[in-house]
């Protein structure tokens, strides 16, 4: 199979003139070897080595340099990040807003990072805000909210989300859900499954509502992920049992619905396997040791394949358009 | 080896992905991808990757289980010969159901049947290592060879290739490591031996294969480096006769190694760039960096702040100067983003065919597309 082979054969099939492929021939072997994307990713390693060597140094040299002349040049390089991103960002509007320069993309997450890193600065150095943390995670938070609209960056966004959850006492991120937080005082899940719950909720609303629709991933991910999580913690170790069960298999019905207009497979993954492990859990849990461990093997061997047969076929059960993107 | 996945549907992917390129280049119209890929049907059940994770997982679960259901039914499963029994009709189990899956749901690398042959494999090996329990790590390898490789041949599957080239390297140390004189040529034998492996691995044209080829492509160019590189064999020299200092001795054939480090990256980043070979580009530069590091490990004078600021300025100056050299293509190369390209006179040519020769409307769909060719601009 080469480029004149399948050349040769969409001519012979009519699809292309021979005309055509003779101009894709000529195309094919005389286009230029793009080094685009090797050149940028030096590039940016680059800028991260030169950044990490120069704050190294600035750090071995604190004493020469002193203090405010740090917190200055911190500041100052937040002020022209967010001063470059407003000078070249386009004009708000609620779709999507595609920039053709995707350097402010960067310069905006720098200086959301450099935002962070200044007024952490300020608080171990000068202990600015005190003891009131709360308002030190919620003033990052707005700023990225609305620089998330503004200038419509989902990483932005995600850093939003995250300063919200940690302003409500949590730290989320995908991975470090359960590795950071203590979920064993049952006084969080509450809070964590509303947050969820009203996370998720604005995914859909921004859908539907046509606000930033490619918001909703995001939103729908964070927030889905944190419900579920907090939803089957609650379940394992607290009760009411039965109301964290019905959140939850609430939550993952609605998930492996979402896949009938799905931006992404991943909530169908995500429903059906947190739906899994709660139906599971609840099966075993009632059963009692003796019974569950006789029935342990059938049960996990026939519903896996279950769950297989579902996934193989979902397009059939939940009816959805063959057109669906993969 | 017959292949278990439809050739002609793999070739028909091929194909399709091949159209899609020339049609972001607006080489070809909607209407003749369209008509690419009901031409060249392929009906593989290919969900997102998401679903995919699924059904890896799910199938890993339901595997494992069936092995503790079958065992069940076999009451001697404690004794060696007992349990090797059980896990050889596992193994026929697996397989059955890995072909019975794809001729029936069409699977191609979906998951289910990447756990299924998964299983397969390891059901297969678990009674070479409870019958035969002193032979040497060659021998056990042998045998994984012998019944890895016709499941890659067969398959096609990704960690294939990976395992194959694994097991063919142990294989070869563990000889060498026996004689004093292995020892020292270890490193000539593996850089031979990676050569070999790339060249045999760039004979096969097979579009069934064309992920395992550039996955043995990638580590065959990696090992080939490493064997030569200064720093791995002096450091390994070190490590396999036993010494145990702070600071590895000098090796034997030191200025060789040198030349090796210094070379073999080089010769990688301007093959790469004449050829179009985008593996080994990538994987030269990076060697490259590799090498930087090697030097800087041993004859290094700046504290490594230092480094990390005057290696930083050296790729910023370097990349920027390439960018605005590279503004309009130069020897073949270019800085196109996107790896769009757009020919004026070919949008004349399809157009002029696809609407006879009357160009009538202006609103053409495929001339509205966003094709500012001409390299960086502001976009980096």
């Amino acid at each position: 199979m080469t480029t004149k082979s399948i050349l040769n054969s969409l001519a012979s099939k009519g699809i292309i003139s021979d005309q055509q492929a003779n101009t894709i021939a000529s195309f094919e072997s005389e286009k230029a070897f793009s080094i685009h994307w090797e050149l940028r990713s030096v590039l940016y390693l680059g800028i991260l080595f030169f950044s990490s060597g120069a704050g190294i140094l600035i750090y071995e040299n604190i004493d020469t340099i002193g203090h405010q002349a740090i917190i200055a040049v911190i500041a100052l390089i937040t002020a022209g990040c967010f001063y470059y991103t407003y000078k070249n960002s386009l004009p708000y509007s609620c779709e999507k807003v595609e920039n053709p320069n995707k350097l402010i993309d960067y310069v905006l997450l720098l200086g959301c990072s450099t935002f962070l890193g200044l007024e952490g600065y300020l608080q171990y150095q000068y202990n600015l805000f005190g003891t009131r943390y709360g308002l030190a995670v919620i003033i990052p938070t707005v700023v990225f909210f609305l620089c998330a609209y503004r200038f419509d960056h989902r990483g932005a966004l995600s850093m939003a989300i995250t300063g919200l959850a940690s302003w409500l006492g949590l730290t989320i991120a995908p991975l470090s859900v359960l590795a950071d937080n203590d979920f064993s005082d049952g006084k969080l899940i509450m809070p964590a499954i509303a947050l969820g719950c009203v996370l998720t909720a604005a995914g859909w609303l921004s859908e539907t509502q046509n606000i930033k629709k490619h918001f909703a991933f995001t939103y729908m991910l964070m927030g889905g992920n944190l419900a579920c999580i907090a939803a089957q913690i609650g379940l394992f170790s607290h009760s009411p049992k039965i109301l964290y069960f019905f959140i939850g298999i609430g939550l993952c019905y609605f998930f492996i619905h979402r896949a009938r207009h799905a931006q992404s497979l991943l909530f169908l993954l995500m429903g059906t396997v947190y739906g899994y492990s709660i139906i599971t859990y609840t099966i075993f849990d009632n059963l009692g040791p003796d019974a569950a461990f006789g029935l342990g093997i059938f049960y996990f061997f026939f519903s896996s394949i279950g769950v297989i047969y579902f996934l193989l076929n979902f397009k059939k059960f939940l009816g959805v358009k063959p057109a669906i993107k993969k | 080896m017959k292949k278990a996945y439809n050739q002609t549907w793999v070739e028909n992917l091929y194909v399709h992905r091949q159209a899609a390129a020339w049609k972001s280049k607006n080489l070809l119209t909607s209407e003749q991808e369209e008509e690419v890929k009901t031409q060249f049907a392929e009906k593989f059940y290919r969900p997102g990757i998401f679903v995919k994770i699924g059904l890896f997982l799910f199938g890993v679960v339901a595997c494992s289980f069936f092995v503790g259901f079958l065992s069940l039914f076999i009451y001697d499963t404690s004794s060696e010969v007992g349990f090797s029994t059980l896990s050889l009709i596992c193994c026929a189990c697996f397989v059955f159901m890995l072909e019975y899956l794809i001729k029936t749901k069409n699977l191609f690398h979906s998951g289910v049947d990447n756990a299924l042959l998964y299983a397969a494999i390891i059901a297969a090996m678990v009674p070479v290592f409870l019958l035969f329990e002193h032979a040497p790590v060659w021998a056990y390898c042998l045998i994984a060879l012998v019944i890895i490789v016709p499941a890659t041949l067969r398959y096609a599957d990704l960690l294939g290739p990976v395992m194959i080239f694994g097991l063919i390297f142990t294989i070869m140390a563990e000889l060498m490591m026996k004689f004093p004189l292995g020892k020292a040529l270890l490193p000539f034998a593996v850089m031979i031996l990676s050569a070999m492996i790339y060249a045999l691995a760039r004979k096969n044209n097979d579009i069934y294969y064309h992920e395992c080829r550039q996955i043995l492509e990638v580590l065959a160019l990696v090992t080939f480096y490493l064997g030569g590189n200064y720093l791995v064999v002096r450091e390994l020299n070190a490590l396999i006769n036993g010494l145990n200092v702070s600071v590895a001795p000098q090796i034997a054939f030191a200025p060789l190694f040198y030349l090796f480090t210094f070379i073999i990256p080089v010769c990688y980043v301007f093959w790469g760039l004449k050829k179009a070979d985008r593996i080994l580009f990538i994987i030269g530069l990076v060697a490259f960096a590799f090498s930087v590091y090697t030097y800087t490990h041993y004859f290094g004078i700046l504290t490594a702040s230092q480094e990390l600021v005057l290696g930083g300025t050296l790729m910023i100056a370097t990349t920027i100067i390439l960018i605005k050299y590279l503004h309009t293509a130069k020897y073949g190369i270019s800085d196109e983003q996107n790896r769009k390209n757009s020919l004026e006179n070919l949008q004349a040519v399809i157009a002029a065919q696809e609407l006879g020769v009357t160009p009538a409307s202006p609103g053409l769909e495929f001339g509205g597309g966003t094709f500012g060719g001409g390299g960086a601009g502001e976009a980096y």
